[in-house]
C-alpha cells in the first residue's frame, strides 16, 4: 500500500515542536514495523497517536523514548538530537513514557514504585548514603511528601503500602501514569493509558491527562478509543503499516474522514462521525 | 577443650562466614536480580589471594605467586578487593549485552574455565594441591594453639560479619538498593524512569564479590588450607540454596539460610562417622537433601522461609493526613459545600 498525501502529511519539522521524529524505519527480521514515520508533537499539546493494530505505534513509542533503537532515522526533543541517546538519559531530560502492558514494579510496594521514579535521589550514590546520610535524609523526606500526595491524587493512597504485583489492572494503570508523573516528565509518552480499564476510570485518567497539560506538560498518547480521542487529545497523528497516514487537528482530522476511513477500515469506521 | 565445644565453635564460624557469603550473594541474585552462576568463583578468588598474600615465600615444594607475609587484616581485604576486581572484568565484559538468563550461563561457564586453570596452572596457586600451612592471624602474637584459636577465630568472624552486616544494611535499606531492586523486577521500565541500570548492577556486583572475597578469606585463614576440592562450581547452588531458603532480598533470613542449608548439609556430616563400606556416603546423601530442600521450599514457599519484608511507607492514614495539612482541608471542605 502507499500512503497518499493528504496534505497534511508532514515533511519538516515545526519550531515549536516538544518531541519529532523523522523518517524512523525498524524491522524486526524480514517484518517491517515501522517504514518511514515523520511527525512532530507540537509543545504543550495533547497528541494522539492512532492507527489499526499492527501499524507499529508501540514500536515507534519504544524507538522515541529510546527503550529501541531504529534502524534509520533521527529523534529530536526539541532541538536537541537525542536519537543516539539510551532510554535514561532521554529520561533524565524529562522525556517519560508508560507501557502497553503495565510494567508495575512488582516486588515494590505501591509507595516504592513512585519513590523510585523520584528525580534527585542523593541516596542512589553509596557514598551519601554512607558519608551524607543527611541530605539523603533530606531529599527522601521531600520526594516522600510528593510521592504521597501524587497517591492521593491518582485513588492509591490506601494502597500505598501494597506490593505493586498484587494490584488489580486498572489499579496498575494508574500507578504506572502516577509513577510516570513523579518522575517530573516535561513529555510524556503513554501507550494506551486507558487498555482496559473501566468507562468511570477513564474518564478519571482523562482528567489527570488535562491538570499535567494544565501543568505545561507535552503529551503524547498512543489510543484506539476514537471518543477519548475526540474528548482530551488537540492533535492526531494517524499511523499506518508504520508510515505517517496523517497529522494535524483533531478538526482537520475530521474533514479528512472518508480518506482516513478508506485507509483505516474498521479502526475508524463509525466513530469519528459520532 | 572438650571435641564438643570444639565442634560447635567450629560450626558457628561457618555460620558467620556463610552469613558473610549469603549476603553478598543476596544482593546481587536477591535485589539485582544477578543470576551469579560464578560466585564460588568470587569466594575462591578471595580465598587463594588472601592465603597466598598471608603466606611466607614458596618454600618445601610449594608454589603460589605472593608470598608477602602481610598481616591478617590487609590480606582479607585485599582478597576482598581482588574478588572485586575480578567482578570488574566480568561485569565490563558482559552485563551490557546479556540479558540476565544468557550472563548465567556464560557465568557458570567462566567458573568453570577459572577452576580448570587454577587447578592446572600450578605456579598460580599451587594447582590442584592449593595453598597449605597458611598462616593461623594472630595464633603467634597471642600464643594461641589448636584448641584456643578456633573459639578466638570464630570470635573475630563475628566481628567481621557483624561490621559487615551493617554496611550491607545501609545498602539494602537506602534509595540505592530500592533502585537496585526496581532493576530487577524490570530493567526497561527502570531505565525508563532515567536509571543507569549497568551502573545499579554492576555496583551490586562488586561489592557482592567483595563479601564473596572476605568470606572466602575467612575460610582460608580459619582452615590453613585451600584447594580446587574446595570450591567444586557445584557449592554456588549452595549457597543459592541457603540465599532462597532464608528469602530472596532478605538480609536476616539470611542467617536462618546460612544455619540451615551449609552448615546442616555440608559441614555437620563431615563430623558424622563414615557408615562402614560406604565411604562418602554421608555427604552425597547430604547433597541430594540440600537439592530436595531448595525444590521443597521453591515449591511450597517460593518466597523463601523468611520473604522478603515489605518496606512500609509509614505514611498515615488518609483521614489523619489531611488533619495535618490545612490547605488540603480547606480545599475538601469548599468540595464538600459544592
Ligand atoms: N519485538 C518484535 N519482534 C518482532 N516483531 C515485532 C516486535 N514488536 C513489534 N513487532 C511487529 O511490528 C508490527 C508493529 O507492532 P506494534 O506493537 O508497534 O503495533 P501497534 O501499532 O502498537 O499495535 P497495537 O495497536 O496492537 O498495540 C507488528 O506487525 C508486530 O508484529
Ligand atoms: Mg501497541
Amino acid at each position: 500500500m502507499t500512503a497518499p498525501d493528504l496534505g497534511g502529511a508532514p515533511t519538516a519539522i515545526s519550531v515549536d515542536s516538544a518531541l519529532s521524529c523523522v523518517d524512523i524505519h525498524k524491522s524486526f527480521g524480514g517484518a517491517k514495523a515501522v517504514n518511514g514515520a515523520t511527525f512532530s508533537v507540537p509543545k504543550g499539546s495533547i497528541t494522539a497517536l492512532i492507527g489499526p493494530n499492527g501499524a507499529g505505534k508501540t514500536t515507534v513509542v519504544n524507538i522515541l523514548s529510546g527503550s529501541l533503537s531504529s534502524d534509520s532515522g533521527r529523534v529530536m526533543m526539541g532541538d536537541t538530537d537525542i536519537t543516539a541517546l539510551p532510554s535514561y538519559q532521554r529520561a533524565r531530560l524529562g522525556l517519560i513514557r508508560t507501557f502497553q502492558l503495565s510494567r508495575e514494579l512488582g516486588g515494590l510496594t505501591v509507595f516504592e514504585n513512585l519513590m523510585v521514579a523520584a528525580k534527585v535521589q542523593p541516596g542512589e550514590s553509596l557514598m551519601n548514603v554512607y558519608l551524607r546520610p543527611g541530605l539523603v535524609r533530606q531529599a527522601e523526606k521531600e520526594s516522600r511528601e510528593r510521592a504521597a500526595s501524587i497517591l492521593e491524587q491518582y485513588g492509591l493512597y490506601d494502597l500505598r503500602d501494597n506490593w505493586a504485583r498484587e494490584l488489580s489492572g486498572g489499579q496498575k494503570r494508574l500507578l504506572e501514569i502516577s509513577r510516570a508523573v513523579m518522575a517530573e516528565p516535561s513529555l510524556l509518552l503513554l501507550d494506551e493509558p486507558m487498555a482496559g480499564v473501566n468507562p468511570a476510570l477513564i474518564d478519571r485518567i482523562g482528567g489527570h491527562i488535562h491538570e499535567l497539560k494544565a501543568a505545561g506538560v507535552t503529551v503524547l498518547m498512543v489510543e484506539h478509543n476514537l471518543g477519548v480521542v475526540e474528548k482530551i487529545c488537540d492533535h492526531v497523528i494517524v499511523l499506518a503499516e508504520g508510515r505517517t497516514l496523517a497529522t494535524g487537528l483533531m478538526s482537520e482530522l475530521r474533514e479528512n474522514t472518508d480518506v482516513v476511513r478508506a485507509y483505516l477500515g474498521g479502526v475508524l469506521d463509525g466513530r469519528v462521525d459520532r | 577443650m572438650s571435641p564438643l565445644v570444639y565442634y560447635l565453635f567450629t560450626l558457628a564460624f561457618f555460620v558467620f562466614a556463610y552469613c558473610i557469603l549469603g549476603w553478598g550473594l543476596n544482593l546481587q541474585f536477591g535485589h539485582g536480580g544477578i543470576l551469579n552462576f560464578a560466585y564460588i568463583g568470587f569466594v575462591a578468588i578471595g580465598a587463594y589471594v588472601t592465603g597466598a598474600l598471608s603466606l611466607g615465600k614458596p618454600s618445601g615444594g610449594q608454589s603460589y605467586i605472593f608470598g608477602f607475609s602481610l598481616p591478617f587484616p590487609v590480606g582479607l581485604i585485599l582478597g576482598g578487593l581482588a574478588a572485586c576486581v575480578f567482578a570488574l572484568l566480568v561485569s565490563v565484559l558482559t552485563f551490557r549485552r546479556l540479558r540476565t538468563d544468557y550472563l548465567a550461563m556464560v557465568l557458570i561457564s567462566l567458573s568453570l574455565v577459572l577452576y580448570d586453570f587454577i587447578n592446572n596452572f600450578v605456579p598460580l596457586f599451587g594447582g590442584a594441591d592449593g595453598l597449605t600451612n597458611v598462616p593461623e592471624p594472630f595464633a603467634d602474637a597471642l600464643g594461641l594453639d589448636t584448641n584456643t584459636f578456633v573459639p578466638f577465630f570464630a570470635g573475630v568472624s563475628l566481628l567481621v560479619a557483624l561490621l559487615m552486616w551493617w554496611v550491607m544494611s545501609r545498602i539494602t535499606n537506602s534509595p540505592f538498593g530500592r533502585t537496585l531492586r526496581a532493576s530487577r523486577d524490570d530493567d526497561e521500565a527502570t531505565a525508563a524512569l532515567g536509571k543507569n541500570v549497568f551502573k545499579f548492577r554492576l555496583i551490586s556486583m562488586l561489592i557482592g564479590s567483595f563479601y564473596a572475597g572476605v568470606g572466602g578469606g575467612l575460610i582460608v585463614e580459619f582452615a590453613g588450607a585451600f584447594n580446587t576440592s574446595a570450591w567444586l562450581p557445584g557449592e554456588t547452588f549452595l549457597i543459592f540454596a541457603a540465599v532462597i531458603v532464608g528469602g530472596v532480598g532478605n538480609n536476616k533470613g539470611m542467617i536462618l539460610g546460612a544455619l540451615i542449608v551449609p552448615v546442616l548439609f555440608t559441614q555437620l556430616p563431615k563430623f558424622i562417622p563414615d557408615i562402614p563400606g560406604h565411604p562418602g556416603l554421608i555427604l552425597n546423601i547430604a547433597a541430594m537433601a540440600i537439592g530436595v530442600l531448595l525444590m521443597l521450599v521453591l515449591w511450597f514457599r517460593p518466597q523463601g522461609v523468611i520473604p522478603e519484608k515489605k518496606r512500609l511507607s509509614k505514611l498515615p492514614p488518609l483521614s489523619e493526613r489531611h488533619r495535618s495539612t490545612g490547605a488540603i482541608s480547606a480545599q475538601l471542605t469548599t468540595e464538600e459545600t459544592l
